[in-house]
């Protein structure tokens, strides 16, 4: 008789496993279009708008708009996986009744899914970052650990999206959350222009958005430097995604839970 | 990791599962009210019940994936573990299938079983071996490569039980197994279930279907409304509580001709909206008086499990039906 249950590192890994397997059924359409959606802002805005624009906080704008690119990827990977995505395979697949009747725990299941959003983060960063080395908008260099803060911009928008997920009863309202939250960020967490361009009153509410940190760490690695690395954004990206994580699990806990 | 208590060896005597008290409420619903069982290793038992009895929601909190109400009194035991706290080891020891099929669609048979092998630590060779066995137990080796979507219902239902095999589990609980399939593949799957038994694997199964309940189980548990009404072996519950025969009327309008036969025999009446059910001990005294009758206008046959069902839950259906 195997009485062996499966340790926690098992666990977690099975349930990653899983999502791996199933999202790489369809790589092409779920693979290239991380490719194609920078290359189409890079070439519409950078060279575009680009071309009347000169420098942004000390650095030539095409860079600026890149490296806050490979964040929004990261961003809208993982929130999009961890909001509709989480909600159809709880409503209507009914997937994680059937993963929870194997020896796995509600955690185990939703933490395998934060670091299932955080690796998408880090691919699509990196598929963003190798667009970008191909046009020679950065030279290869410390840029090349922007995917691990992909990694954890990933596990940060999963945190937050699994929590929004546990208050939505129909699917509808993610368009709330997308439109009313996270779409705005491309605004106000200094993406496309400095936080510092915005009116003194809306400084708070920047410095309060996860992107905002997600974006200057990777600005930082990007133009080692010229722009400093501030701890205080580590800090807030891992703070945001335990705390925010650990309320999403606990709620989405009592769904899940008869 | 470290081990509080070591589950209960195959020689070992007692029940696999015990269970007393059970409670649960959802709002103002009494969903299980004070429900108690036990289940000796190798039989099979089924939870017979209308829809919205509480037989989901007590598999559910037998494998952790529901809650009992905490209260004091609440004992569960399956394999020596409380599914409150040791989920893991029971689901370990366990092979569950859902009322729903809840299959990956993105992936193929035999991915389908890869993904969840790796939930019970299966490594990638051993997996391999395991699925070809299981895919063959359940008549499915042909449709190894198939896709989710162009098996029928039959066959998702099989996979289904296939990967709830994939541990080598002691313990199967069922939910509804057959429930909407066609004969052949209910004839398949209590094929199956009876070879499973043999080998020693305890069964714990719901189901509306009578014959089910007949063919499989060693005892059945009759529940409505959140409680247990019955308790015991088909074939003795049925001697028990419920006359040997019945006649049938088609048509309730032939109740004058028939009822001032029955003299001073006991006959229990049900009476429903176009035909009546008479329920005796004396069958002689049940073919004599529809002598009068054409063949098409009555029935008369010896009760089944159906009749017990009816008499012991009502057969007004509920809210819930």
């Amino acid at each position: 008789m195997n009485s062996n249950k499966p340790s926690v590192t098992s666990r977690l890994y099975a349930v990653w496993y899983r999502h791996v397997r199933v999202y790489g059924r369809n790589i092409i359409s779920n693979g290239l279009p991380p490719f194609l959606e920078p290359l189409v802002f890079l070439v519409g805005i950078g060279m575009g708008l680009g071309a009347y624009l000169t420098k942004m906080e000390g650095v030539p704008y095409l860079e600026y708009l890149a490296t806050g690119l490979l964040m929004t990827t990261a961003m809208f990977t993982s929130a999009f996986e961890c909001s509709f995505g989480t909600f159809i395979r709880l409503e209507y697949e009914k997937a994680y009744d059937g993963m929870l009747a194997a020896p796995i725990t509600v955690w185990d299941l939703l933490i395998g899914e934060i670091l299932w959003a955080g690796t998408k983060g880090f691919f699509f960063t990196l598929a963003v970052l190798s667009v970008i080395y191909a046009f020679g908008i950065l030279p290869v260099g410390l840029s090349l650990l922007t995917p691990f803060i992909g990694f954890f911009t990933g596990t940060m928008f999963a945190a937050l999206s699994l929590l929004v997920t546990s208050f939505v009863k129909n699917i509808n309202h993610f368009n709330f959350y997308f439109s009313g939250f996270i779409s705005p960020m491309f605004f106000f967490a200094g993406v496309v222009f400095p936080v510092s361009n915005l009116p003194k009153i809306v400084h708070p509410i920047s410095e309060a958005l996860p992107l905002t940190h997600a974006v200057r760490l990777t600005r930082a690695l990007s133009f080692p430097g010229e722009i400093p690395l501030l701890w205080a954004d580590v800090a807030y990206l891992l703070l945001f995604t335990l705390l925010i994580g650990l309320a999403g699990v606990r709620r989405l806990k009592r769904r899940l839970i008869d | 990791m470290t081990e509080k208590k070591q589950p209960s060896s195959p020689t070992q005597t007692g029940p696999v599962v015990a269970a007393r008290h059970i409670n649960k409420t959802y709002g103002s619903l009494r969903a299980v009210n004070n429900v108690g069982f036990s289940i000796q290793r190798g039989t099979c038992v089924a939870f017979l019940g209308p829809n919205g009895a509480g037989k989901t929601t007590v598999m559910k909190i037998l494998y952790g994936k529901g809650e009992p109400d905490p209260r004091p009194d609440t004992y569960i035991n399956v394999f020596g573990y409380d599914p409150r706290g040791e989920q893991l080891e029971i689901k370990q020891l366990s092979g569950v299938v859902t009322q729903e099929d809840s299959l990956d669609e993105e992936l193929n048979v035999v991915q389908n079983l890869q993904v969840y092998s790796r939930f019970y630590g299966i490594g990638r060779r051993r997996a391999a071996a395991r699925i070809d066995e299981l895919l063959e137990f359940m008549e499915l080796s042909d449709k190894k490569r198939s896709r989710i979507k162009e098996l029928s219902g039959g066959m998702k239902r099989r996979l289904v039980m296939a990967r709830s095999l994939l541990g080598e589990p002691s313990l199967l609980i069922l939910d509804e197994p057959t429930t909407g399939l066609d004969p052949q593949v209910r004839q398949l799957i209590w094929d199956r279930l009876h070879m499973l038994k043999r080998t020693g694997v305890t069964i714990l199964l719901t189901t509306h279907y009578m014959q089910e309940a007949a063919q499989l189980a060693d005892e059945i548990v009759i529940m409505d409304h959140g409680n247990v009404l019955l308790t015991g072996p088909p074939q003795q519950l049925l001697t028990e509580q419920v006359e040997p025969f019945v006649l049938e009327l088609k048509n309730k309008g032939l109740a004058a001709d028939i009822e001032p036969g029955f003299g001073d025999e006991a006959v229990r009446k049900e009476e429903y909206t176009e035909r009546i059910l008479y329920y005796s001990h004396n069958s002689s005294m049940l073919n004599s008086l529809v002598g009068g009758l054409s063949p098409g206008e009555y029935h008369v046959r010896q009760s089944d499990l159906e009749d017990l069902f009816l008499k012991t839950t009502g057969r007004k259906l509920n809210e819930l039906q």
